[in-house]
């Protein structure tokens, strides 16, 4: 599809024709935490390494009310979703991981929340010029500027951005913008393909995955759990913080009279998670937790969807308090397989 | 210290047989991260270090491991758990006495001095993290950082971890082998962060806690790595009652933060490790110091000082302040 | 704050000095403002800090303890216990940015009828000037 330049004093403008969507864009105080909805007038900076929770909150948000009820009352009043919004500046191991995701919420029977706001949501992609340390996606199927899940790649080229359209979203996108754009030259999609190319020479860390979802679950007495978990403290900032993490719990919720049925964000490292009403635990120690975390994402879902729930976006070895690391844990799993 | 010195000391001490287990500081998989290792023989021992990285709080494991109901005709293993602490880890395993978390015949405490760690986060922002292991040394006043054939000397007050600045514990309270000679202890020096607040007004500082809360993830990490979060059933994940509801807004955030600092009030030893580990960076630290300043100054109470004390919220003075009593 | 504006007080009272207290007060004839939620417990010490964050969460705009003097506790010292556990707690609600007007302990005999209207018009007229409590209670959530 469409080629498209964009200088970048014109991002600004560029962003001002988005106006009447709802945007996401990477946190503006600075800190480049979460993505957060643009406030207006405001315009978002894209100079940020990856934010350090995923935008997956966008589609899947921590909190989501599914339905709210009067005590009493015979009618219950269901979220009207029908925002349109833009994320700026997911960064392509994220926008895979909403692919992988979706793969879940539309098994079976479709979730109608994830469903609905996935239809809502045009992906603008950021390509990575500079992975982080920990960055290794180009071991698990992806790279710094995999278009899988985006409807518009950037590129930064340094004065312009190079913008192409990957579906129609994206074409719609790039037509509102007119003007502002210019067609991109030859030498401008050579540029992009070589800064690629040396993005993913930066890319040091990876993993082995062959030979992994089939093998995984003949490690389930391995020692290996056992000496990866030791020190685990079992919080959820791996899960909560990984892009194809899913999980979530339903809780009704009631102030007065007023009552609300809301999921969130569970983690299967916590120990309730598994927690029986009997007081039974079938996982209850750490380890059987890790194993699960890890097999879940290296074996499980690619039994069922035939595509590792892992994105190699490095943000539970970044923020895993002990240095827990799945890129060592895989070795370990190499090893003992 | 010599790590020589440690080495030993820790392989001795895993090769005692009532010993289960040495629970050290080892290298990380990459850059400055410094792992905890879990050393069951003498040949482990080899892996341990002990540098300005080695921020993590080691006691919490010794109340964090789940004990598991024995299998009919199995014997429970009984053995003792080694620790090594730096003075304000130490503080735990005594605070933890006090409470009775632990006995102190189930533990074997390995003290080291420690002259005051390094803020990771800083550290990593004046100097990026590179993907090969370096090592930190302590210098006379500051540390010396080396990176392959490259070494930098770094100020003291350039890296110092906030609570290490804070610290008038740098010495174990409590040990069974003190490993090299005790550091000096500092002074008592005000706490900027805390002070900082206090000099907002009310409503500023409920913006800046707003601020704060509404980032918080409830991801429980500064619960599950506090020493002195080990309760088995904690009120944060009770459903019937509904302490504190699971949705993540800012009104279940600070409840949650209020519950989990006013928990530690009298408890809390400043090993900072709620602040290190939090995703969000909130600044816990402060919330806790606050809560420790005032146990001090107004009821003259020190946690994890002394083993035999009582503990401070299950016990009372018949003259504790009360002028904030109508 | 404008003058029309009733604050809503959760008072938890101890079942032996405050709450018989408070009766007095009743019986007495003692007028004082009706903007207690009043809950009976059985000792100022069973207060948990919690319920305190808890009643803000919840919709008071102020809350008051109220035990038994020192020294007299039914219970010997449950009122010992809740003197340095919601002092703690007040000194914490002021540092996160509770307004200190919104929370009060008193120590209320059984005979101080007239001692207890002081107090509650005390903790009514502090939580006025407060104005309504906004800060972390639960408010109606978005989508």
């Amino acid at each position: 599809m469409s080629a498209m330049l964009l200088k970048k004093e014109k991002w600004p403008e560029f962003v001002e024709k988005l106006a009447g969507k709802k945007l996401w864009a990477p946190g503006a105080d600075g800190d480049a935490m979460r993505f957060a909805p643009v406030t207006e007038g405001e315009t978002p900076a894209l100079d940020f390494n990856n934010t350090r929770v995923p935008p997956k909150e966008a589609l899947f948000p921590q909190t989501e009310t599914m339905y709210r009820f009067q005590l009493g009352a015979e009618e219950m009043e269901e979220p009207q979703l029908e925002d349109e919004t833009v994320l700026l500046g997911v960064r392509p191991c994220d926008a895979r991981a909403m692919t992988i995701v979706e793969k879940l919420f539309r098994w079976d029977i479709d979730d109608p929340y994830y469903v609905k706001r996935r239809e809502l949501v045009t992906v603008v992609g950021l390509a990575c010029s500079d992975p982080g340390l920990n960055c290794f996606c180009t071991s698990v199927g992806g790279g710094p500027a995999s278009t899988e899940g985006l409807d518009l790649l950037m590129v930064d080229l340094g004065d312009n951005y190079l913008l192409e359209a990957l579906t129609e979203k994206g074409e719609t996108l790039l037509e509102s913008a007119g003007d502002l754009l210019e067609k991109a030259d030859s030498d401008a999609v050579k540029e992009k393909e070589k800064l690629v190319l040396e993005a993913e020479k930066k890319i040091k860390r990876e993993v082995k995955t062959e030979g992994v979802p089939e093998g995984l679950p003949g490690l389930w007495e391995d020692p290996l759990w056992q000496n990866v978990s030791a020190s685990c403290l079992g919080c959820g900032t791996c899960t909560y913080l990984c892009p194809t993490c899913h999980c979530f719990d339903i809780q009704d919720e009631t102030e007065g009279f007023e009552s609300r049925r809301c999921r969130m964000w569970d983690s299967c490292m916590f120990g309730e998670y598994t927690l029986h009403t009997s007081g039974h635990n079938p996982r209850p120690t750490r380890r059987e937790r890790t194993r699960n975390r890890i097999s879940h994402k290296y074996s499980y879902y690619v039994d069922k969807f035939d595509v590792i729930a892992c994105v190699g976006c490095g943000r539970c070895i970044n923020l895993c308090p002990v240095n827990i690391d799945i890129v060592e844990i895989l070795k370990k799993v190499e090893e003992a397989l | 210290m010599e790590l020589e010195q440690l080495q030993k000391t820790a392989a001795e001490v895993a090769d005692r047989e009532d010993v289960k287990y040495v629970i050290g500081w080892k290298k990380g998989s990459y850059g400055y991260r410094v792992a905890p290792g879990f050393i069951e023989d003498a040949a482990g021992a080899a892996e341990l270090i002990f540098s300005p990285l080695c921020t993590a709080n080691l006691a919490t494991y010794l109340t964090l491991v789940e004990k598991l109901p024995v299998p009919r005709g199995q014997e429970a293993d009984d053995r003792k758990v080694a620790v090594m602490v730096k003075g304000c880890d130490s503080r735990a395993v005594a605070q933890l006495l006090v409470e009775k978390g632990i006995g102190r015949e189930e533990v074997v405490v390995i003290g080291c001095p420690c002259p005051g760690v390094v803020d990771p986060e800083l550290l990593a922002e004046k100097y990026p993290e590179t993907e090969e292991t370096v090592e930190i040394k302590w210098t006379e006043d500051g540390f010396l950082l080396v990176r392959g054939e490259e070494e930098i000397e770094i100020s003291r007050d350039e890296l110092l971890a906030e609570k290490c600045r804070l610290c008038r514990y740098p010495n174990p309270v409590i040990s069974d082998v003190m490993l090299g000679e005790p550091v000096e202890t500092r002074e008592l020096v005000e706490d900027e962060g805390v002070a900082e607040i206090e000099n907002r007004d009310v409503d500023e500082r409920a913006a800046y806690w707003e601020e704060q809360f509404a980032k918080c993830v409830r991801c429980y990490s500064c619960r599950n790595v506090c020493p002195l979060c080990y309760c088995q059933d904690c009120i944060l994940d009770r459903l019937n009652p509904t302490w504190v509801n699971r949705a993540v807004n800012f009104s279940e955030n600070t409840a949650f933060n209020i519950a989990r600092a006013f928990h530690l009030a009298g408890r809390c030893i400043e090993c900072g490790e709620c602040e290190r580990v939090c995703p969000a960076n909130i600044p816990l630290g402060r919330l806790n110091r606050k809560l420790a300043r005032e146990v001090r100054d107004k009821y003259g109470f020190e946690p994890g000082v002394d083993p035999e004390a009582e503990p401070f919220q299950a016990s009372f003075k018949p003259d504790d302040p009360e002028d904030f009593i109508l | 704050m404008s003058a029309t504006f009733e604050p809503n007080i959760v008072a938890f009272l101890c079942n032996w000095c405050s709450y018989a207290g408070a009766d007095l007060a009743g019986t007495s004839r003692e007028r004082y403002p009706a903007n207690l939620q009043i809950i009976r417990v059985m000792c100022s010490g069973r207060v948990n800090p919690l319920y305190v964050m808890n009643a803000l969460q919840q919709g008071a705009d102020g809350v008051l303890v109220s035990g038994c003097h020192p020294g007299d506790c039914h219970y010997m010292e449950g009122n010992y216990y809740a003197r340095r556990r919601l002092g703690m707690l007040k000194d914490l609600m002021e540092f996160i940015g509770v307004d200190p007007r919104r929370f009060h302990m008193s120590w209320v005999s059984a005979s101080e009828g007239h001692k207890w209207k002081e107090v509650v018009e005390k903790t009514v007229e502090d939580a006025r000037e407060a104005g309504p409590f906004e800060g972390f209670r639960r408010r109606q959530i978005d989508w």
